[in-house]
């Protein structure tokens, strides 16, 4: 029953109702969706591998990074052939997060033939997308496999409902607050909403009729945006990790911690409270607008390092002293005790609040390529500037997905995690 | 007349935060192979007087004697060293949760490892042997690649008391190792303990609750009140009189079998 929606096989209503018309149609779509969505994670996985080796290449080679320009295309037929490998002879990530592997329909062992059946299949299943209707997709029929929840004696999920009669009050009152004001606020212009439509008809006939002349461009800048991200991120960690234990009111006691902490704490709230927007501004006057994505970089890495320390040393400040204090009973020097009685209480929830930085930076990196901090924020921003709709519609169709394929597969790993 | 084993004397602890004075001048003589109960309220003074003879928590005043050696005045790495022979376990058993049972077992070896070692985790053959053996002892060794949070409490105490095999230690610090416990459990941690006491030749100091189980494990009972000794003799000697005495005039007492 994997990928089907809930109560699709099981219960079908007659189609002659308007409830089973939509689940005739929407079920399928719905199916084809998630299945196509996960195979474009894997392209996704398979294409950012690609761009890492042949950066690592150029620069082993030219001893700089540069980019090597071959026909989209080509690189997508690529992608989509080391896919299709993957799903077929390996276990893609797509599966892995499902938590799926392929067997053999039959039972029995998966051997070779199996795999270049499956991988054969998967041009004819995949490329018209037709093929992944039903209860099996076609590339599975064709090779005679079917893919099977990998059994784990791991930890079970808990209950996705942990929940009161409070939290539900709460909610429906934050609900009602916030709605009151909102429409309070914005109802003047609810009314122009309405009857100035006209004007922005023109814009969005632009924003839907992209312009792939430019996409290698825009895809660039994409990349640039996403290793903008990345590279922020990583410093922010590389500065935030040491820095979280300085933070932490339970690590640093006596007069000369306490007022390290206290220094520390107080240049990060400020530090955090100044948007990277404004950050980016001061380092683009710095390093000059020629370096306009260092600019950017740093002023996301400083705004991470402070939201990171905080978040880090809030999880330091709570772990449990009595691992510490059983493996300094053991006789554990300093660095056992970090080792075994700190670092498996916070390691989880660090990489955790790594990967929900890295999210966000997507997204701000972004916004700070608006002020001129480089990336696909610039390019949208000068696309707008000059009036060309089309161009930033291909942009900002770009952007969407980049953003939406980040934050499901750091939400997702970040489930796992918790 | 020899030296005792271990001697406490006028150990006094006080907590910096509130003026709480937890010990108020103990003195107290332990001999070898001792199986040393110590009962009271909570709030009695029953777990810093154990914290302060490992040094997790530093005595404000006092000296402990372990054979010709003041604990208290050892440096850091003298007394980690010290440490080693000293194994420890606790109410809630302090284990990695998420890691498997042989590492929790194996953490048991830090001690003795250089820090170097340690912070890469890299334990030796003989370790690993030993931590499966000691897993052995304690009927867990099936359980010893499952989480440590995927078992019984009862479960994870054994996990706690394979950890302090592992160090091979003289003394063994029992802080209220049954608590958590229910008292079918309860009984089978504690002839664990009783085990490593006979066999191993360990002295035990535990702390606990129950009066029933402090007689049938005890070979000595100490009772303390507001960090002072207000008993001290052989289990048998606990009267009606002694226990009101020592948990107040409206106290019954609660059975465990």
């Amino acid at each position: 029953m994997q990928g089907y929606p809930e109560g699709y096989l099981s219960e079908r209503p007659r189609w002659t109702t308007p409830a089973g018309l939509v689940n005739l149609i929407g079920g399928p779509l719905g199916l084809v969706g998630r299945r196509l969505s996960m195979i474009l994670l894997d392209m996704a996985a398979v294409a950012l591998l690609w761009v890492l080796v042949t950066y690592a290449f150029l620069w082993y080679v030219h001893g700089d990074i540069g980019y090597t320009v071959i026909p989209w295309w080509l690189f997508g037929l690529f992608v989509f052939e080391l896919a299709a490998a993957w799903n077929s002879f390996g276990v893609a990530p797509s599966q892995r997060l499902s938590g799926v592997h392929l067997v053999p329909s039959e039972g029995g062992r998966m051997t070779v033939w199996h795999r270049l059946l499956h991988f054969l299949a998967w041009h004819v299943s995949v490329l018209p997308i037709v093929g992944l209707l039903g209860r099996r997709p076609w590339h599975e029929r064709l090779s005679g496999t079917r893919t099977k929840r990998v059994e784990s004696g791991a930890i079970k999920p808990a209950p996705w409902y942990r929940t009161s009669v409070g939290i539900y009050a709460a909610v429906i009152l934050v609900v009602v607050v916030v709605a009151a004001l909102g429409v309070t606020v914005s109802m003047a212009n609810l009314r122009r909403l309405v009857t100035d439509a006209w004007r922005a008809g023109n814009i969005w006939r632009a924003f839907f009729s992209p312009d792939t002349t430019i996409l290698q461009t825009v895809v660039r800048d994409l990349l640039v945006t996403f290793f903008m991200a990345v590279l922020a991120t990583a410093f922010a960690v590389v500065v935030a990790v040491p820095l979280s234990f300085l933070s932490a009111r339970n690590l640093m006691k006596g007069p000369v911690g306490r007022s390290v902490y206290t220094a520390l704490r107080g240049a990060m709230s400020i530090t955090r409270s100044i948007e990277p927007i404004v950050w980016a501004i001061v380092f683009l006057v710095w390093v000059t607008a020629r370096r306009a994505p260092f600019a950017g970089v740093l002023a996301l890495v400083v705004h991470s390092i402070a939201d990171l320390v905080k978040l880090y040393a809030e999880q330091l400040e709570g772990i449990n002293p009595g691992l510490p204090e059983a493996i300094t009973a053991t006789g554990g020097g300093r660095l056992a005790v970090l080792r075994y009685g700190v670092l498996p209480q916070i390691i989880n929830p660090y990489i955790s609040f790594t990967l929900y930085r890295w999210d966000i930076n997507i997204r701000m990196a972004t916004v700070v390529g608006v002020v001129g901090g480089g990336g696909i924020g610039q390019r949208l921003y000068a696309y707008l500037q000059g009036h060309m709709y089309s161009q930033a519609g291909t942009a900002m169709l770009l952007i969407v997905v980049l953003v939406w394929a980040i934050d499901y597969l750091s939400s997702r790993i970040r489930a796992k995690l918790a | 007349m020899t030296e005792p084993y271990l001697r406490i004397e006028k150990l006094t602890k006080v907590y910096e935060r509130g003026q709480v004075l937890a010990l108020d001048a103990l003195s107290l003589d332990v001999e070898k192979r001792e199986f040393l109960v110590v009962i009271g309220l909570s709030g009695s003074g029953k777990s810093t007087l154990l914290r302060c003879i490992n040094r997790l928590i530093e005595p404000t005043s006092g000296r402990i004697m372990l054979g010709s050696v003041d604990l208290t005045r050892l440096s850091p790495e003298r007394m980690r060293k010290m440490r080693r022979r000293m194994g420890m376990i606790f109410q809630h058993f302090n284990l990695i949760r998420r890691a498997p049972v042989i590492t929790n077992v194996l953490t048991g070896r830090l001690g003795y490892m250089p820090g170097w070692k340690a912070m890469l985790g890299m334990f030796s053959k003989e370790d690993q042997d030993r931590a499966l053996e000691s897993l052995e002892r304690v009927g867990l060794r099936e359980k010893a690649y499952v989480r440590a949070d995927e078992l019984s409490g009862g479960q994870q105490q054994r996990v706690g008391i394979a950890r302090a095999l592992m160090q091979e230690p003289e003394i063994l610090l029992a802080d209220e190792p049954v608590s958590a416990l229910d008292p079918a459990t309860s009984h089978s941690i504690m002839q664990y303990l009783e085990w490593m006491n006979r066999e191993r030749e360990v002295t035990v100091l535990a702390s606990l609750h129950f009066l029933s189980l402090a007689r049938r494990y005890g070979t000595r009972i100490v009772a303390l009140k507001d960090g002072q000794r207000v008993f001290d003799g052989p289990p048998a000697e606990i009267d009606n009189a002694k226990f009101k005495e020592i948990y107040g005039e409206d106290a019954e007492e609660v059975e465990v079998r």
